[in-house]
C-alpha cells in the first residue's frame, strides 16, 4: 500500500527530477517523482551526451562554464558507470580565425579548465578522425555520459531511499488553498486511473514543459523553446570530443558514446505547441552532414543511425531568435518569494552536466521551507553502479574470464552488474547482438527499473539502439516483457508502437544502409512475422 | 569466359531462371553475392494464387516439396496471412480456427520461437493452447559455443537428434490434437519433417521463427544443387561491379572477384533483389541500379519515398527498375536488348506480375521465355 502524503513531490523524471529526488530522499525526506512519459524522454535524452569540460561556454558565460568544470570533476567520482573519460579537442580549422585560441584558453583557465594547446600533428594522433586541414588544436577534459543511465540510476537510488515514483502519470492539476500548493492531481495514462498526492512542497523539475505546469498552477515562467537536432551515427568514429573552436554555432560537436558517435546541433525557436513532436527537417539532415563533415570527415561517408530532436528549456531574457545568447544558466523560482505562491518552485535552466547542483539548489529551498537542517552529499556519494571505477575488475570478479557481452555489460550496469551474474544459463543470452545486451539484464531492467514497454527497455538498456534499430532484438524482447507481464494483448501492441519509433528517427535519413535496413524490418514484420 | 546466358543475382529469381535455362539445353553462370530473400523466406510463396505446371515440375525436379492449398498461413506472431502455395513443412489451413488443443513446443534457450504470441494468437481463434519447454542437454553445447543459439544453429543439432524429440513430444501430449513446432527440422536431411509427422500422434504444424529461415535456405540449397546438376555455374560469393556495353547490348560483365576475367554472354539477366541485397543502391538524392545504370522509377522529391508511419505502404518499396513489355531494362528510355530484369528488383512496376516470391517466379519466366524465343 502505497501512502499518498510525502514530505516533496517532484515533478518530471528527466535528469533534473531524478536528481533532486535522489537528493531530497538521501536528506530524508518522503519522495514522489511524478513523471507524465517515462524516464530521460525529454532533453536529458535528446542531447549530445557530452560531458562539457565548460569549455564551450568559457568565453560567453563564464559562469556556466565554471558550473560545468565542477560537476565535470565531481560525476566522473560519482557517476563512473556513465561516463567515459575521452577528452576533447577545440580544432580550428583553415576558415577559422586562428586568434580565437588564445582568447579561448585563457577564457578556460580563468574557469579553472584545463586547457592545454597541442601541435595540430598531435591532435590527428591523439584521433585519427579529425579534419587533418587542422590548424590548432587545444586539449580539454570533456567526456561522454550516458544520459538514461545516469537518469536511471539516480532514479534507482531515489528508489534505494524510500522514493515512490509514478510513470505515465499526468499531472491533471493542482490541489491549492489560498496561496499555498498542497499537492496534485493525476491521471495514470496508461489505466486512465486518478489519484492524489500530497505534500508541502512541490518541485516543477519539467523542463520545457514546465512552463505549462507552472501555468496550471497559476504562475508564469517565461520560457523559450530551442529546437536542437542531432544525427547518431552507426560507430564510432572518433576517440575524442571534437569541438569547434569558435563562438558556439551550429552542427560544431562530435561526442564519442558507447558504440556510435552523434553530431549535433541546431539551434531553432518552436512553438510550445511542437515541443511533444519535434521532427528533424530535411535542411536540419544536410547541415549536420555538412558542418559535422569539417570535424571529421569520414562521417561523410559514415551510415546514419538516426535523426532526433530535443527542446532546450531556457529561459528567455532577451528576444534573440536563435537562443544561443540566452544564459545556459541555473534558473531557480522560489514562487513563494517570487510570485507569492507557497509550496511551489521550479528549477530548470542549466543543462545535462548540471543537473546535479541544480538537484542540490532545488533540494536546499525544499528543506529550508520543510525546516529540515541536512547537507547534501550528492557530491562525494557514488550512485549505485559506480561504487568501483574499472567495470573491467568488477566483471572479472563476478566472472572468471568474462565474455564481451560481459564486460559489456559491466561497463552499462557498473558495480549493480553483480544483480545479473550468477543467474542460470540463459540468462547469458543475447536478446541484442547490436549492443550485446542479455537476457539477465533484460529481465533484471524489467524486475527493478520501471519498465512498461520497450521504449522504456531501451532507455535502460540499449536494447534496439545499434545498427539493426531494434530488427532483430525488439522480437525477443518484447518475448520477455510479455512472459514477464503476462500480457500478450498489450505487447503485440506495444511492439508496433517500438518499430514505429524507430521508423520516425530512421525515415528522415532514409537513404544507403539506413534503407537497407529498414525495408529488411519493414518486410520481416509485415510478411514473414505478420504484426 | 563465356555463357550462353549469365544471371546476375542467386536469390529465387536467379536460380529459377537459371534451372530453366540450363533445361533448356543452355550453358548458363549464376553470380551471387550468398545473400538474398531466401534467407527469410516465410516458407508460403507471396502472390501465388495459380501455379503454373512448369513451376510444379521445376520445384519437384530440385527435390522441393510444395502443396497448392489456398487458405492461411500461421505467422510467428500468432496471426494468419493468405498463402496458396507453401513448402510442404508450412502447412496451410483453409480458415484461421485449425485445431481445438494445441500444444506449443520450444526449447529452453531458445529466443526466437514466439510461443506466447502464438498461444494468445490461436487462442483469439477458439483454439486453446498449452506451451512445453523442452531442456535438451545437446542445445546446452551450443549456448557454451561462441555465437547465440538461433534458428540454423538448432537445426543442425535438430538433424540429428530429431528422434529424442519426437520421443519427448508423444511423452508430452495429452489430448491435444495439434503439436505446433518450430520450424528449425529438415535443414540438411528433407525427410526430417515428414518423419516427425509420422512419428507424432496428432497433427504437426510447423510454425515460422525469427530469420534465417531454415526452410528458405534448403529450399536455396536444393535450387543451387539442380542447378549444379544440371551442369550450371554458381559463382558464389561474387559480385558484378560493372558492364561492358557495345552497340546498345551487353557484350561483358565485370566482377569483383574474376577481376580481368570478363564474363560474356549472349543474353544477361540481372536479378540482383531490391536494396537490401543491393540491387537498387540509394543516397541522399538518387536511387540508381548500380551495374548497368539502369532507369530507375522513383520521386525525386525524397521526402516522398517515406511514409511517416511505419505499417502503411512504403513508396520507396514501389520504386525499381524501368522495363519494356518483354522486361529488358531500360537505359536512358532505350531497351538493352540482350539484358532482361527479374525479381524484385522490378519493385512494383509490374503489378501484373505480382510480389514477392510470385514477382521473382513469374518474370523469370518471361525472361527465360524470351531469351528461348531468340
Amino acid at each position: 500500500m502505497t501512502t499518498k502524503d510525502f514530505d516533496v513531490i517532484i515533478l518530471g523524471g528527466g535528469i533534473t527530477g531524478a536528481g533532486t529526488q535522489r537528493d531530497c530522499a538521501m536528506r530524508g525526506l518522503r519522495t514522489l517523482l511524478i513523471e507524465r512519459s517515462d524516464i530521460a524522454t525529454g532533453a536529458t535524452g535528446r542531447n549530445h551526451g557530452l560531458l562539457h569540460s565548460g569549455a564551450r561556454y568559457a568565453v560567453n558565460d563564464a559562469e556556466s562554464a565554471e558550473e560545468c568544470i565542477r560537476e565535470n570533476m565531481i560525476l566522473r567520482k560519482i557517476a563512473s558507470h556513465c561516463i567515459d573519460e575521452t577528452d576533447g579537442l577545440f580544432i580550428t580549422l583553415p576558415e577559422d580565425d586562428l586568434a580565437y585560441q588564445q582568447t579561448f584558453v585563457e577564457a578556460c583557465r580563468k574557469a579553472g579548465i584545463n586547457a592545454e594547446i597541442i601541435d595540430p600533428k598531435l591532435a590527428v594522433r591523439l584521433d585519427p578522425a579529425v579534419n587533418p586541414a587542422l590548424t590548432g588544436a587545444v586539449r580539454v577534459p570533456d567526456g561522454s555520459v550516458d544520459p538514461f543511465r545516469l537518469c536511471a540510476a539516480n532514479m534507482l537510488d531515489a528508489k534505494l531511499h524510500d522514493g515512490q515514483v509514478r510513470l505515465h502519470t499526468e499531472v491533471t492539476g493542482f490541489i491549492r488553498e489560498g496561496d499555498t500548493i498542497l499537492g496534485v492531481r493525476t491521471r495514470n495514462l496508461q489505466t486512465g486511473e486518478t489519484e492524489e498526492f500530497r505534500a508541502p512542497v512541490t518541485v516543477n523539475a519539467c523542463g520545457i514543459w514546465g512552463h505549462h505546469i507552472a501555468s496550471l498552477a497559476g504562475v508564469n515562467i517565461g520560457m523559450y523553446p530551442a529546437k536542437g537536432a542531432l544525427l547518431v551515427f552507426s560507430h564510432r568514429v572518433n576517440q575524442m570530443v571534437i569541438n569547434r573552436c569558435r563562438k558556439p554555432s551550429n552542427a560544431d560537436i562530435l561526442v564519442p558514446g558507447d558504440t556510435v558517435c552523434i553530431i549535433g546541433t541546431t539551434s531553432t525557436h518552436i512553438p510550445f505547441e511542437e515541443c511533444d513532436n519535434v521532427a528533424v527537417t530535411p535542411d536540419e539532415v544536410n547541415l549536420l552532414i555538412t558542418e559535422g563533415s569539417k570535424l571529421a570527415p569520414s562521417l561523410s561517408s559514415t551510415r546514419i543511425l538516426r535523426a532526433y530532436a530535443g527542446v532546450r528549456p531556457l529561459v528567455s531574457a532577451d528576444d534573440d531568435p536563435t537562443g544561443r545568447n540566452i544564459s545556459r544558466g541555473i534558473v531557480c523560482l522560489d514562487h513563494e518569494k517570487r510570485d507569492g505562491l507557497k509550496g511551489f518552485i521550479t528549477i530548470t535552466g542549466g543543462k545535462l552536466m548540471t543537473y546535479r547542483l541544480m538537484a542540490e539548489m532545488a533540494t536546499d529551498v525544499v528543506c529550508r521551507k520543510l525546516n529540515v537542517n541536512k547537507t547534501c552529499e550528492t557530491a562525494h556519494t557514488p550512485l549505485p553502479g559506480s561504487e568501483e571505477r574499472s567495470y573491467e575488475q568488477v566483471a572479472r570478479r563476478i566472472w572468471e574470464k568474462p565474455s564481451m557481452a560481459q564486460k559489456a555489460a559491466a561497463s552499462r550496469m557498473g558495480t549493480s552488474v553483480s544483480r545479473i551474474g550468477k543467474l542460470d544459463r540463459y540468462d547469458n543470452a543475447l536478446v541484442c547482438e547490436c549492443e550485446e545486451v542479455s537476457v539477465g539484464e533484460v529481465n533484471d531492467a524489467i524486475e527493478r527499473m520501471e519498465v512498461s514497454s520497450l521504449t522504456d527497455l531501451r532507455r535502460r538498456t540499449r536494447i534496439g539502439m545499434g545498427t539493426c534499430q531494434g530488427e532483430f532484438c525488439a522480437c525477443r524482447a518484447a518475448g520477455l516483457l510479455a512472459k514477464a507481464r503476462n500480457c500478450v494483448e498489450k505487447e503485440r501492441s506495444d511492439l508496433a508502437d517500438f518499430l514505429q519509433e524507430r521508423w520516425k528517427g530512421n525515415f528522415p535519413i532514409g537513404w544507403g544502409d539506413t534503407l537497407r535496413e529498414a525495408e529488411y524490418t519493414q518486410w520481416i514484420y509485415k510478411h514473414v512475422l505478420g504484426l | 569466359m563465356r555463357f550462353d546466358t549469365v544471371i546476375i543475382g542467386g536469390g529465387l529469381a536467379g536460380l529459377v531462371s537459371g534451372i530453366s535455362l540450363q533445361q533448356a539445353g543452355q550453358q548458363t553462370a549464376i553470380i551471387s553475392t550468398g545473400q538474398n530473400a531466401l534467407h527469410f523466406f516465410s516458407g508460403s510463396f507471396e502472390s501465388m494464387q495459380e501455379v503454373p505446371k512448369r513451376t510444379l515440375d521445376l520445384f519437384a525436379g530440385a527435390g522441393i516439396r510444395v502443396h497448392y492449398s489456398p487458405g492461411v498461413r500461421l505467422t510467428p506472431l500468432g496471426t494468419f496471412r493468405e498463402a496458396a502455395l507453401s513448402l510442404e513443412d508450412t502447412s496451410l489451413f483453409p480458415t484461421p480456427r485449425f485445431a481445438d488443443k494445441i500444444l506449443i513446443v520450444s526449447f529452453a534457450g531458445y529466443l526466437d520461437f514466439f510461443t506466447s504470441f502464438l498461444a494468445e494468437g490461436l487462442e483469439k481463434q477458439g483454439m486453446s493452447c498449452r506451451i512445453c519447454v523442452l531442456n535438451l542437454p545437446e542445445l546446452e553445447k551450443l549456448e557454451q559455443g561462441p555465437s547465440e543459439v538461433r534458428s540454423v544453429q538448432i537445426a543442425r543439432t535438430m538433424d540429428r537428434i530429431w528422434e529424442k524429440v519426437v520421443q519427448e513430444i508423444r511423452a508430452l501430449l495429452r489430448d491435444e490434437d495439434t503439436v505446433i513446432l518450430p520450424q528449425v527440422f529438415g535443414l540438411q536431411d528433407i525427410s526430417v519433417p515428414g518423419r516427425i509427422r509420422q512419428g507424432v500422434p496428432a497433427r504437426v504444424v510447423f510454425a515460422g521463427t525469427m530469420p534465417p529461415s531454415v526452410p528458405g535456405i534448403r529450399t536455396q540449397m536444393l535450387l543451387k544443387q539442380r542447378l549444379r546438376v544440371l551442369g550450371g555455374t554458381y559463382l558464389m560469393g561474387d559480385e558484378a561491379t560493372r558492364a561492358n556495353i557495345v552497340d546498345g547490348k551487353v557484350h561483358s560483365i565485370v566482377t569483383r572477384n574474376l577481376g580481368s576475367h570478363c564474363l560474356e554472354a549472349d543474353n544477361f539477366i540481372l536479378a540482383t533483389g531490391s536494396y537490401f541485397s543491393k540491387g537498387l543502391k540509394t543516397n541522399p538524392f538518387s536511387i540508381f541500379e548500380p551495374v548497368f545504370g539502369l532507369d530507375v522509377e522513383y520521386d525525386e522529391d525524397r521526402n516522398r519515398w517515406y511514409d511517416p508511419a511505419f505499417a502503411n505502404d512504403q513508396p520507396y518499396m514501389n520504386y525499381g527498375v524501368r522495363t519494356d513489355a518483354a522486361l529488358h531494362g531500360l537505359h536512358k528510355g532505350k531497351p538493352i536488348g540482350n539484358l532482361f530484369v527479374a525479381g524484385s528488383i522490378l519493385g512494383n512496376t509490374r503489378p501484373d506480375l505480382g510480389s514477392g516470391a510470385g514477382l521473382a517466379i513469374r518474370s523469370a519466366q518471361v525472361a527465360v521465355d524470351q531469351i528461348l524465343s531468340l
